[in-house]
């Protein structure tokens, strides 16, 4: 079975090519709703492994991404709706927001471990709901911001389609590249035994800070995205349930993989879908699917696969933990 | 004099962990502390490495205060340690635990974009050869035996290129072959490399085949220092520490 992933492993170049074609092929032979759908799942996915260099690589438990997801589409949001900024630099602008509040929140937050530091995130991501739901005359409280305007060029489906699978690509790319530079090594270092990295010379807590702030740029990237999609934002993008939800996609797709959380987002939106077509109680099976993932799935489903396919030594990463 | 103890006070409570201990390491001294359990020696680590602060006293590395800075400054200034318990990353391969302790002191752990894969591999197989693990190296760190998680241990901690090393049992756990093996192992790359050390050890044979000196501890403070003849022929060492052991 060994050979059979190295197989796949190998030509992982023609692969992700043949993913990219697909991809790009895509919107010809699905329909409009389900064209919109798989831009959600991208956007999720950007979401989903923008958390995941925290959760995965560097292990900080975060309770609070929607927050920051938030940020990203409020800003795009405001920046087009009040400041008229034209929609391409009001998009940039969204994960460079995200990126200074992550900064902010980071600053207090990695100073605390475990539980304490996911507590501290969850406050922080409900001090931006608050604010977002209380200004109403900034952001317009509960009513959200309805009407943002985007150019012609990307205002049908299939063109924002294509506009967030671009964007949706390079953020990935960057990941995948941070994932595994020195940067990501030494986050997974951290991960793995955060007392040790201190004694071999490592500023702990500078890393987290980073990795937290890189988290939150790509969390906001994918708010704007999403921004741009929805043409509307509402406050509930910062609520902790969004969060619930992208910590959700990350588990389900495993957070040790790097394609972990988009496998996950994939499979999240289309379960999504699949149960309330049949059910109202989409939340009732959400439940039972974690709970079947943390007690026999912890790798999720990257996980899973990687570990029946591969060498022994994958296998054995579960025992550890 | 590469390291000097004044005075060197840790206390818990009412428990006087360490108590007043001053020292005087030579450049290039190999040495060893032994002492019962509970004497002190894995706090006097401690203190010496920053993972405690000091109640009173002060260590003095390379002519510098150093007692009160924090674990990753001091394996900056060229101390580095190893554990008693295996202290390792378990997830990650032995080569990338040996890695990411090259990488940290060849202060190339900032970049974002280069793949990892291809830094500093020369430097990583080399120390890996020099702990006898060359042929493990893609097999993750916590399924390592336990002998071998000892010696990947003192890679990490080589890796760090201190100039000091300080060994906390470096042999606990393993069989008498893998016992002799580490010895000489660390025998000769402490010589090769021109390193000043400090080992703990409860292991006789060990001590003496290492050490050029050999200090006692005991409840906390330090009763006898000298060559190990010396030292066994001490009388008070011979009734606190070997007495007890047989």
């Amino acid at each position: 079975m060994k050979s059979l992933w190295n197989r796949i492993y190998t030509f992982r170049a023609v692969w992700l090519a043949i993913a990219l074609i697909f991809l790009f092929a895509l919107p010809s032979f699905l329909s409009l709703g389900h064209t919109s759908l798989v831009v959600e799942m991208l956007i999720l996915a950007v979401a989903a492994c923008g958390l995941n260099l925290i959760m995965g690589y560097a292990g900080m438990v975060s309770f609070g991404p929607a927050g920051l997801y938030a940020v990203g589409a409020y800003t795009t949001a405001l920046l087009i709706v009040k400041a008229n900024v034209p929609f391409g630099l009001a998009i940039m602008a969204g994960p460079v927001a995200a990126a200074i509040i992550g900064f902010l929140v980071g600053w207090f937050c990695v100073r605390l471990t475990h539980v304490y530091f996911a507590l501290l995130t969850l406050a922080f991501s409900q001090i931006i709901h608050t604010i977002i739901f209380q200004w109403y005359s900034f952001t317009g409280g509960d009513n959200g911001i309805v009407g943002i305007r985007v150019p012609d060029y990307i205002a049908s489906i299939n063109h924002y389609y294509y506009f967030t699978l671009a964007l949706t690509v390079v953020c990935l790319a960057l990941m995948w590249m941070i994932g595994n530079s020195s940067f990501g090594k030494t986050l997974q270092a951290i991960r793995e035994n955060p007392e040790r990295a201190e004694f071999i010379g490592i500023h702990v807590r500078i890393y987290q800070l980073a990795a937290f702030v890189l988290s939150s740029f790509f969390l906001g990237a994918a708010g704007s995205l999403f921004c741009g999609f929805n043409r509307n934002v509402f406050p509930v993008y910062a609520h902790w349930i969004k969060g619930a939800d992208i910590i959700v996609v990350c588990l389900l797709g495993g957070m040790y993989k790097f394609l972990g959380p988009f496998l996950g987002s994939i499979l999240y939106i289309t379960l999504d879908k699949v149960t309330v077509s049949f059910t109202e109680y989409w939340p009732l099976v959400l439940g039972l699917i974690i709970v079947l993932l943390v007690l026999f799935l912890r790798g999720g489903i990257a996980g899973f696969f990687t570990e029946k396919f591969s060498a022994t030594t994958i296998r054995g990463s579960r025992e550890e933990r | 004099m590469i390291l000097e103890v004044e005075g060197l006070t840790k206390s818990f409570g009412g428990l006087m962990a360490v108590n007043k201990v001053d020292l005087q390491i030579e450049d290039r001294e190999l040495s060893s502390i032994i002492g019962p359990n509970g004497a002190g020696k894995t706090t006097l680590f401690n203190l010496l490495s920053g993972k405690l602060r000091p109640s009173s006293g002060r260590v003095i590395f390379k002519g510098e205060e150093i007692s009160k800075l924090s674990p990753r400054e001091i394996c900056l200034k060229g101390i580095g340690r190893s554990f008693q318990r295996v202290n390792i990353f378990p997830r990650l391969s032995t080569f990338d635990n040996v890695q990411i302790a090259v990488l940290s002191e060849q202060k190339k752990t900032r970049n974002l974009f280069i793949p990892v894969r291809n830094m500093v591999r020369e430097k990583t197989k080399e120390i890996l050869e020099s702990v006898m693990l060359a042929d493990k190296e893609e097999v993750l760190a916590g399924l390592l035996s336990h002998g071998d998680q000892k010696r990947l241990e003192l890679g990490i901690a080589l890796a760090t290129q201190p100039k000091l090393l300080l060994l906390d049992e470096p042999t606990a756990g393993m069989s008498p072959e893998e016992t002799k093996k580490t010895t000489e192992l660390i025998q000769e790359i402490v010589q090769d490399q021109g390193l000043t050390l400090i080992l703990i050890e409860h292991d006789m044979s060990v001590v003496f085949r290492i050490s050029e000196k050999i200090r006692v501890m005991h409840m906390g403070r330090m009763i006898a220092e000298g060559k190990p003849e010396e030292v066994k022929a001490n009388n008070e060492v011979q009734k606190i520490y070997i007495g007890e052991e047989a």
